[in-house]
């Protein structure tokens, strides 16, 4: 290979593409749940196990990760949002404090479960492309799934079922007084967008090493893609998602595996100590 | 303070005086030793209140103080050769200015974003020192990463009883410290702050300057209990840094309530004492310490003991116990004065 330029970006692209569905899951928790979902990390993560545990049986496909893991983390994530996150979101202390708990309970049982040393999927022999690029399959159907998975989620936003999700991120009050179910919808979205988490983390599995800390760094991808994009665009959200891939896969690439978290997290710290008001509220911007 | 009728009456008091008679009893050195870190915990613990119960501002990152002091602790002494006292007193000022300088940056944050910024600060500290090595000059030695650096101590094998009644000191000395910081007229006006930021600045309170403050003095005090932890371990390690020891700091003081100060340290040593006696494996007791924490949360808004003594002393409600700020509507009524 003469340059690893092409297969940084390319790697890149297709992470950064799936981060997308995460980052947009995030987004979608704000909007309409209004809280800030520090686990969301723990279902990309459980996403990855349940990716791992199934090729461990001989089903290596991306295809039939990514909605085994999303309905298992729509259930937990349901759970979570009927039990703990809709009776506390008013509550400054308890949400912070209690999602990152949902985090590391999450962190710990598969430590426990599967061990602290990464894992890895065998995704096949990955198809060789023009100048000796590597272009892995798991890659090509994770980054097609996600930009599908979004197009529909951008559909259901501008359309009429998605009316309600809209309609409680402007204003709840009036919501509830047409008759909508709040609540019920706010746990509802909760879980899918759990749901696009783990299915980010079964589609993004075999590019790295499965660990039980491995979702830290797609939250904070995450988290700086929805204070920069805010909640508005969910083309924005896929493009600067790619952006920060990119910059990732480079760092990754360039200095060390680690500095792509650093960077990332840097990224957070700066955002927000220059923007002190933190996530650009949508209201009176949508439409 | 609300709480201070609830912990006079000679129970502190009582509690130490136990604490300082167990040792006589002849235990078991293992669980000397379990004591001697609860009660490095239980300083780190209150410490942890002093910003994100009595300042309300809620730190995710406060194992960084924590660790700097550690760290400071171990390269002065191992690598600087300085002596002890003065490196531990260093460490200290160190810890106070690494507190300061959050407190700068997240002042004009509100609310989850002042959580959002301490950890990701905290992360960076945990991933600097997992991923710096440094050299000894006259040894040779590589230190650094996951397994740490040694603190070089003027003593060698200190016996567990000596540690244990140091820590123990060290605690109450501590303790003290932070209840007449928080029962003074700054902790006055924080609480103030954590109450509601908008009448404090009507009133004419430099908010800013107060959360740098707030976040000082509990980051010198959590260095204080990280500089004690390095002594007492002999080494500082990459787990001083880490995110599992912030929420530890955390967890303490939702289950004690928040803003009390004692409250944190009774959890802190009565949950440590009991997950660490019952010798469990690491990640289950971070597994506990988490379900424990989500249960607390959930049924006991202002934690077990703020709960307890809110309905004991108000059969009516328990009100008083959650922070009063932001309820109701969080986003809607930002723009509004």
């Amino acid at each position: 290979m003469t340059s690893p330029l092409p297969q940084v970006l390319l790697d890149g692209l297709f992470a950064g593409g799936t981060y997308a569905l995460m980052a947009a899951g995030m987004a979608l928790i704000l909007g309409v749940v209004k809280v800030i979902n520090l686990s969301h990390g723990a279902f990309f993560t459980l996403g990855a196990y349940v990716a791992y545990a199934l090729a461990e049986r001989g089903i290596v496909s991306p295809i039939a990760a990514a909605p085994i893991a999303a309905v298992i983390a729509f259930a937990f994530g349901v759970f979570l949002a009927k039990s703990f996150v809709n009776p506390v979101r008013n509550h400054p202390f308890a949400l912070p404090v209690g999602t990152l708990a949902c985090a590391l309970l999450f962190e710990q049982a598969a430590q426990m479960a599967w061990g602290p040393h990464p894992l890895s999927i065998e995704a096949g022999a990955p198809w060789i492309g023009p100048g000796g690029l590597v272009i892995r399959r798991w890659g090509v159907i994770a980054f097609l799934s996600s930009a599908a998975l979004l197009g529909g989620l951008k559909w259901l936003l501008s359309a009429r079922p998605g009316l309600p999700l809209r309609l409680i991120a402007e204003d709840e009050e009036i919501a509830g007084s047409l008759g909508m179910d709040v609540e019920a919808i706010r746990y509802l979205t909760f879980g899918g967008a759990c749901a696009m988490a783990a299915a980010a983390g079964a589609l993004l599995s075999p590019s790295g090493a499965v660990t039980p800390t491995m979702g830290r760094a797609p939250l904070l991808l995450s988290l700086v893609v929805v204070i920069v994009a805010g909640m508005d665009s969910v083309a924005v959200i896929f493009l600067l998602s790619i952006g920060l891939g990119i910059f990732g896969n480079a760092c990754a690439w360039f200095l060390s595996p680690q500095w792509s978290y650093v960077a990332l997290l840097a990224a957070v710290c700066l955002l927000l100590s220059t923007r002190p008001a933190g996530i650009v509220v949508p209201a009176g911007r949508r439409d | 303070m609300r709480n201070a009728a609830a912990f006079r009456g000679g129970w502190p008091a009582a509690g130490i005086g136990l604490l300082l008679l167990f040792p006589l009893s002849s235990p078991d050195a293992f669980f000397l030793d379990v004591f001697t870190t609860g009660f490095l915990l239980a300083a780190f613990a209150a410490s942890w209140d002093v910003v994100g119960g009595v300042s309300g501002q809620i730190t995710l990152g406060h194992a960084f103080p924590f660790g700097v002091a550690a760290y400071a602790c171990a390269l002065l002494t191992s690598l600087a050769g300085w002596p002890l006292p003065l490196a531990v007193a260093a460490a200290v000022l160190l810890a106070a200015a690494v507190g300061a300088g959050i407190g700068a940056l997240s002042a004009p944050l509100a609310g989850p974003f002042v959580a959002l910024l301490t950890l990701a600060l905290g992360e960076i500290a945990h991933e600097a020192a997992v991923g710096n090595t440094f050299f000894s000059g006259p040894g040779g030695y590589a230190w650094g990463g996951e397994g740490g650096i040694p603190v070089a101590l003027p003593w060698r094998d200190a016996s567990p009883f000596s540690s244990y009644y140091a820590a123990l000191a060290f605690l109450c000395l501590a303790s003290y410290g932070m209840l007449r910081f928080s029962r003074s007229g700054a902790g006055l006006i924080l609480r103030a702050i954590a109450g509601s930021p908008i009448t404090a600045q009507a009133s004419g309170v430099p908010i800013a300057r107060y959360k740098r403050l707030g976040f000082a003095v509990g980051s010198a005090f959590a260095g204080a209990a990280g500089a004690g932890f390095a002594l007492h371990v002999g080494r500082a390690t990459a787990t001083d840094l880490s995110l599992e020891l912030s929420f530890q700091a955390a967890t303490f003081a939702a289950v004690g309530g928040r803003g009390t100060i004692v409250g944190p340290i009774v959890a802190a040593l009565v949950l440590h004492v009991l997950f660490q006696g019952l010798s469990l494996p690491p990640s289950a007791r971070v597994l506990l310490y988490a379900l424990t924490l989500l249960v607390t949360l959930r049924f006991f808004p202002g934690g077990v003991v703020g709960t307890a003594r809110d309905l004991a002393s108000r059969p009516g409600g328990k009100e008083g116990a959650r922070s009063p700020r932001r309820r109701g509507r969080n986003r809607s009524g930002e723009g509004t004065p």
